[in-house]
């Protein structure tokens, strides 16, 4: 009989499929794994701490490093919690600004979420692809924020620009594009065969675990869960769209790679809807003061992002600084089910399950 | 099989499609007027208010003034205006809360440079840096 030997194996920090710089230190004997330890920390760099010296606008910059893939969400939560604090209404066509511009991040975090799993698994192709076409709402970002990444865009009451010209139109064109492309990308691979047997049941989680294991998002949806943000507690304009909660069954990676993509064509008839219902002029700033600050209190909100549920809480002493700053960060959240998820797992199952799980490190770790 | 022969069908569609990637750096990037790039900074225009280097998230602006040459009229003019752009992050809110738009962006994004040092911009060099300055500053 053959004697195997347990062996330690460090999957990074420095590995194109930890998407950044994450180190999994995993026991294994033979080809399977039988322990699993993740060790996070390499992109901390202590947004709440240096929030606390920080004024609320000055804040905001930082946040879009945090979810550098969809800063539009992060932007957003911060606002959000400070507007509830002071009770400033948004205009209307400020809101629908956010939220188009939320949806075109959701769409395009997904993409790269899509994108880059294939090509974790071994495809090259369907990454190139799929950063096509995030290009194309990349510029349309850009466009409307003046950068393609760290938007900055959103400000207390309201957002710093308005629509450029002809900008909306962009969107809605946009809208069939995408629809076209998505029947591809399911052509491309959602019935390869390859890509069958390396997702289907593996990574399968229950309904249970997933709620015990504070999961959110795709991660949760996978199993079933009926729970979105969107619909369940209403933020912004959600309310006034006609969309539905995207969930699936299995609990496995296939389920979570499904209920993304299908998230995408939810997010488009949002955009549809949006670019239907834009208002036609209107403020784009609330009368806010010019030097915010928060009354003395507290406050958490939560709303959806790609990754799952985002909160921040405020906790407030009536000066331009936050007393307390914090962020629930999906991606942390999500990250813990995985040193369960891989024990029992061959080696060769590690990148499969750590790539549908969907982690931004700048989230994971602060 | 018919997996594979449906991916097949697509990749083999792609290939009469349009090129999208540029040819970058032969061409410059076509980018919008908001871009934001290294800022532009007029010394003429600035009345050494200092909310530029307060609102500053990252303290990257460093600035003095002088008492003003002509003796009949009041205020400051700026003597020195340092950005670090080790740490900048080009977030857009020095030249927002500018009341005279002394500071403004512009579309260049090409920073990189062989040392540390080179990557502290004075007065000088940020006035001289006047290309592609953003047309329309303030929504």
């Amino acid at each position: 009989m053959i004697r195997t030997e347990e062996m330690l194996l460090n999957v990074g920090p420095q590995h194109p499929s930890t998407h950044g710089v994450f180190r999994l230190v995993v026991k294994i004997d033979g080809e399977i794994i039988t322990e699993a330890t993740p060790v996070i920390g390499y992109l901390h760099r202590g947004t709440e701490k240096l929030a606390e010296n920080l004024q609320y606008t000055q804040i905001i910059p930082y946040t879009d490093r945090m979810d550098y893939l969809s800063a539009m969400t992060n932007n957003y939560v911060i606002c959000h919690a400070v507007e509830t604090m002071m009770g400033i209404q948004v205009p209307e066509r400020a809101d629908f600004l956010r939220v188009m511009a939320m949806e075109l991040g959701r769409i395009a975090s997904h993409l790269v979420a899509w994108g880059t799993y294939i090509l974790d698994l071994g495809a090259t192709s369907p990454f190139i692809y799929a950063f096509r076409d995030r290009e194309m709402i990349i510029n349309m970002l850009n466009e409307l924020s003046g950068a393609r990444l760290t938007f900055n865009y959103m400000r207390v009451g309201g957002v710093k620009w308005d629509a450029p010209e002809g900008w909306v139109d962009g969107v809605r064109e946009f809208v069939p594009y995408l629809r076209e492309q998505l029947k591809g990308y399911h052509n491309l691979v959602s019935g390869n065969e390859i890509f069958l047997d390396r997702v289907k049941g593996v990574g399968v989680y229950s309904k249970e675990d997933a709620i015990n294991y504070s999961l959110s998002g795709p991660n949760l949806r996978s199993t079933g869960v009926k729970w979105d943000l969107r619909k369940d507690e209403p933020y912004s304009i959600y309310d006034r769209f006609d969309f539905n909660i995207v969930t699936r069954d299995e609990g496995d990676c296939l389920a979570r790679y499904h209920v993304r993509l299908e998230e995408i064509e939810e997010s488009l008839k949002i955009l549809e809807q949006a670019c239907e219902q834009f208002p036609a002029e209107g403020e784009i700033m609330a009368k806010v003061p010019k030097i915010i600050k928060a009354p003395k209190g507290e406050a958490f909100v939560r709303i959806e992002s790609p990754r799952g549920e985002i909160g921040c809480y405020i906790s407030s002493d009536g000066k331009k600084e936050p007393y307390r700053l914090k962020f629930r960060r999906p991606s942390f959240y999500n990250l813990q089910i995985l040193p369960k998820l891989l024990v029992g797992e061959n080696i060769a199952n590690l990148i499969a399950i750590l790539g549908a799980v969907d982690i931004v490190l700048g989230e994971v770790d602060g | 099989m018919l997996g594979f022969t449906k991916g097949l069908k697509y990749t083999l569609k792609q290939l009469t499609k349009e090129k999208v990637t540029y040819n970058y750096p032969d061409e410059p990037l076509p980018l919008p007027d908001r871009f934001r790039g290294i800022q532009k900074f007029y010394p003429e225009k600035c009345i050494v208010c200092n909310q530029c280097m307060n609102i500053c998230p990252t303290e990257c602006i460093n600035l003095t003034g002088k008492k003003h040459p002509d003796p009949t009229k009041k205020g400051k003019i700026i003597d020195t205006y340092d950005i670090n752009f080790e740490i900048c992050i080009l977030c857009d809110l020095c030249t927002e809360v500018c009341p005279t738009e002394a500071i403004v962006m512009t579309n260049n994004f090409e920073l990189a440079s062989y040392s540390r040092d080179m990557l502290f911009k004075n007065l000088e060099w940020l006035d001289e840096n006047d290309e592609n300055v953003r047309q329309v500053n303030k929504p």
